[in-house]
């Protein structure tokens, strides 16, 4: 089965959507199938759980969200973006 | 001779005539073989974009026919009138984008953007091409307006100056108070919120009493946390409306089912853009970033990456009904807020950064930001409401959103470019603008806005 990553960022349409197309363009060339889904920053309070992984285009923090949460702002700048990628590939690879 | 320019003429009449749907791919086409994509590439961006938009038409004109029978009964019933309803920023920026003049005013940003980074006057390099539409509707609107291209080219390029300065300015905020180095917001619809607040800040930083208080609110995500969900926010509305119209308990539903599902579609036609501008903007970045990678410099990006901000999240969650509140009591206001309730969180992140996460003080300097917003929204309407129909969307009634001239810095460039004396406008403006320049940067100067906000650090 796809592996279900959220995408968040402030409106869920514009960093997102840049965020979102890279994870996917990555892990397909990695050959690895995954499903993303896009929302915004304020919302991941209650549509959190239920992914294998939460990516956001900036930074965010919530105690009460118990999936694994990685911080993409590189995906943006370009500056390390390599890394992050593979960040967020080996957390959902398995 | 005479014939074959007549005819490109005619020709080129009709093409401009058509509308966005045959406007846009066009249009972007072109944008994208400039940028150096492959005619395939660039087309299909052309298309993608294009989509998008005929899918925000659709939108467009659901919402206004959900919510013109509710709006009209509430004026029958209790004589609120607000007629003007708030489309979203989405829907804003799709007209922006099938300006007939859009192409020259990407360039144009972009090369004063370049201009200023070579001449040492800016530290941003904007590669968020995907938001300048917030600089480009001030051109263009001015554009529809007067028929005048070259102020068209002023307004959009005093939007470029003057975001890049605010945003040079407040990036000490995004760097302590969100954390986030090396970056900047030129966003308009976060940056603008700083006129109105810095002065009012300035203000209760001066009041005994009013400037002690800071008291922050817990769990107003487990409480009204549901606000944030347009989809639920949308119904809650609809109904609301339906109700306050008097209408029949079916049609109330009706009503916030309708405007739910604009809510909740709606950023999924609004992504179709970003997606299809995608490949022009990287291309714009790499070029920028090839001529001035060796500098040190401050990245350009959208306000989007800090909104995730705790503060603001509490603030955004209060201001949503605080808001509509405003559109209910304020005089004069007809702007009836409902789209774009869902990105408030960009128009009050900078005032939250500012007040260094003091909730109370947010809200409090919220308050007037919003109003002004409903208000420019409101003045503006007629023109925007005539724009949005010449490129091609169908509806009745007018529209607004909180983007575009609803912000205070875009409605400030734009009233100032079609008054009856543009050219003394215009000089007061840039006069202003230009004492406000020397005052921070020479007066106050950057060290003690960066010394400002240095003491956010781990707030």
């Amino acid at each position: 089965m796809a592996k279900r990553i959220l995408v968040a960022c402030g409106n869920g349409v514009a960093t997102s959507t840049v965020v979102a197309s890279k994870i996917r363009d990555y892990c397909a060339k990695k050959g690895l199938a995954v499903q993303t889904t896009q929302c915004r920053m304020i919302e991941l309070h209650d549509k959190g759980d239920g992914y294998d992984l939460i990516v956001t285009s900036g930074k965010f923090s919530d105690p009460d969200i118990k999936t694994p949460c990685i911080m993409a702002i590189s995906l943006l700048t370009g500056i390390g973006a390599d890394k992050t990628l593979e960040q967020i590939y080996q957390a959902v690879k398995d | 001779m005479d014939a074959i320019a007549n005819g490109i003429y005619v020709a080129f009449q009709a093409f401009l005539g058509a509308g966005a749907y045959v406007m846009l791919p066009v249009i972007i086409t072109i944008l994208g073989l400039v940028f150096r994509l492959k005619i395939g590439q660039a087309f299909k961006c052309g298309m993608t974009i294009t989509c998008g938009f005929v899918g925000i038409n659709l939108l467009v004109n659901l919402l206004k026919s959900a919510v013109t029978p509710a709006a009209s009964g509430m004026v029958t019933n209790f004589g609120l009138n607000l007629d003007v309803t708030d489309v979203g920023w989405g829907a804003i920026s799709s007209i922006t984008w099938a300006s007939p003049i859009v192409a020259f005013l990407v360039f144009e940003i972009l090369g004063i953007n370049i201009l200023m980074l070579v001449l040492k006057k800016t530290n941003t390099m904007d590669v968020d091409i995907w938001n300048y539409h917030h600089m480009m509707i001030a051109g263009i609107l001015v554009f529809f307006v007067t028929n005048n291209f070259v102020l068209a080219l002023i307004a959009s390029g005093l939007m470029a100056v003057i975001s890049l300065k605010l945003c040079d300015w407040t990036q000490p905020l995004v760097e302590h108070f969100f954390g986030i180095p090396d970056v900047s917001l030129p966003t308009v619809s976060y940056i603008s919120s700083i006129i109105i607040a810095a002065p009012f800040n300035w203000l209760i930083d001066r009041i005994p009493g009013l400037r002690d208080i800071n008291f922050s609110i817990k769990g107003v995500q487990k409480k009204i946390g549901f606000l944030g969900d347009p989809m639920i926010l949308g119904f809650i509305l609809g109904c609301a409306l339906g109700a306050l119209a008097l209408m029949p308990v079916d049609q109330c539903f009706l009503t916030g089912v309708n405007v739910a599902a604009v809510m909740a579609l709606m950023p999924k036609m609004t992504s179709m853009f970003v997606e299809g501008l995608m490949p022009i903007s990287e291309a714009a970045q790499k070029f920028t970033s090839d001529k001035f990678g060796g500098r040190s410099l401050t990245i350009g990006l959208d306000a989007a990456v800090v909104v995730g901000n705790p503060d603001v999240i509490t603030t955004a969650l209060i201001m949503i009904p605080v808001t509509i509140l405003l559109a209910f009591i304020l005089p004069g206001n007809h702007m009836m807020p409902l789209a774009d309730l869902a990105v408030v969180t960009f128009r009050v992140a900078l005032v939250v950064a500012l007040c260094g996460g003091n909730v109370f003080r947010s809200i409090l300097i919220s308050i007037p930001v919003m109003s002004a917003i409903l208000y420019a929204g409101t003045a503006a309407a007629p023109y925007l409401t005539a724009y949005a129909q010449s490129t091609g969307l169908t509806f009745d009634g007018p529209i607004a959103s909180m983007a575009g001239t609803s912000l205070t810095q875009t409605a400030i460039v734009f009233w100032s470019c079609i008054s009856a004396n543009p050219v003394v406008s215009i000089v007061i403006l840039v006069a202003v603008f230009a004492v406000v320049w020397y005052v921070i940067e020479k007066k106050i100067g950057m060290e003690k806005i960066e010394a400002y906000a240095a003491k956010m650090d781990e707030m």
